[in-house]
């Protein structure tokens, strides 16, 4: 392989390394309306009994 | 206004310090009102914080900040959690549940809620009403309309309970909606 090749390669997986991290950190910090709250906040579950 | 509106909105001190920003706004299960919120940091990297801020803290809820008098307004989320919790509370999410009226029919479910602060400062947030997405019962399914709620109102689990008068009183913009739940509640008292 050229080392072009292998420089794609690692831009590609550094972008996608970067962009799981950033999902998880926006789930992370999406919020939600907590009614009677149960215990811990668990804001993720729609509509759900936590 | 909507919480939505409120989600991500930053805690700031009246020393000027940015703290802390919304994550989830605590809904109080007796009362329908406004318990607290809980917090995620500032930051892109920031998680979830594990302080919350109780309503009794916020000196003002600004257009553009949730003003607080210092850092010691904060508190545990599980005691601001606590506060507005019921016994046996089952908790949960709001937005995505069904709401249902007291005669069973499904109104839609919830995409947002609707609250008003009573006073600049120190007033009570109540909750008011949802953004429900309709369904097939109130004629335009998929539309997304403001329904009112009683004053005081249970909501737990799965299912959000309304009282069945009040697809009556629907408002389709946050302009007439008040209107809407003053007649709603007025209704309400005089049936009761």
């Amino acid at each position: 392989m050229q080392w072009w090749s292998w420089l794609i390669v690692v831009v590609v997986v550094i972008a996608l390394i970067a962009g799981g991290v950033l999902a998880v950190q926006a789930r992370r910090r999406r919020g939600g309306v907590i009614v009677d709250p149960a215990g811990p906040a668990k804001t993720h579950r729609r509509g759900g009994r936590p | 206004m909507r919480t939505s509106e409120i989600n991500k909105r930053p805690v700031v001190t009246m020393a000027g310090e940015d703290v802390a920003q919304i994550r989830d706004v605590i809904y109080s299960a007796g009362g329908g009102a406004v318990g607290g919120f809980t917090l995620s940091g500032r930051g892109l990297l920031a998680g979830p914080m594990k302080q919350a801020l109780a309503w009794t803290s916020v000196a003002a809820l600004g257009a553009d900040a949730v003003m607080i008098r210092d850092e010691d307004a904060l508190e545990p989320t599980q005691s601001v959690l606590d506060a507005s919790a019921s016994a046996g509370g089952s908790g949960g999410n709001v937005l995505g549940s069904q709401v249902l009226t007291d005669s069973g029919v499904d109104l839609g479910t919830v995409a947002d809620v609707v609250i008003e602060v009573a006073g600049m400062t120190g007033g009570q947030c109540d909750v008011v009403g949802y953004e429900i997405e309709a369904s097939e019962a109130l004629g335009t399914k998929g539309t997304k309309l403001l329904i009112p709620l009683p004053d005081t109102l249970a909501a737990s689990g799965e299912h959000l309970m309304v009282p069945a008068s009040a697809k009556d009183f629907v408002a389709q913009d946050l302009a007439g909606f008040g209107a809407s739940i003053d007649a709603f509640r007025a209704q309400l008292r005089e049936t009761t």
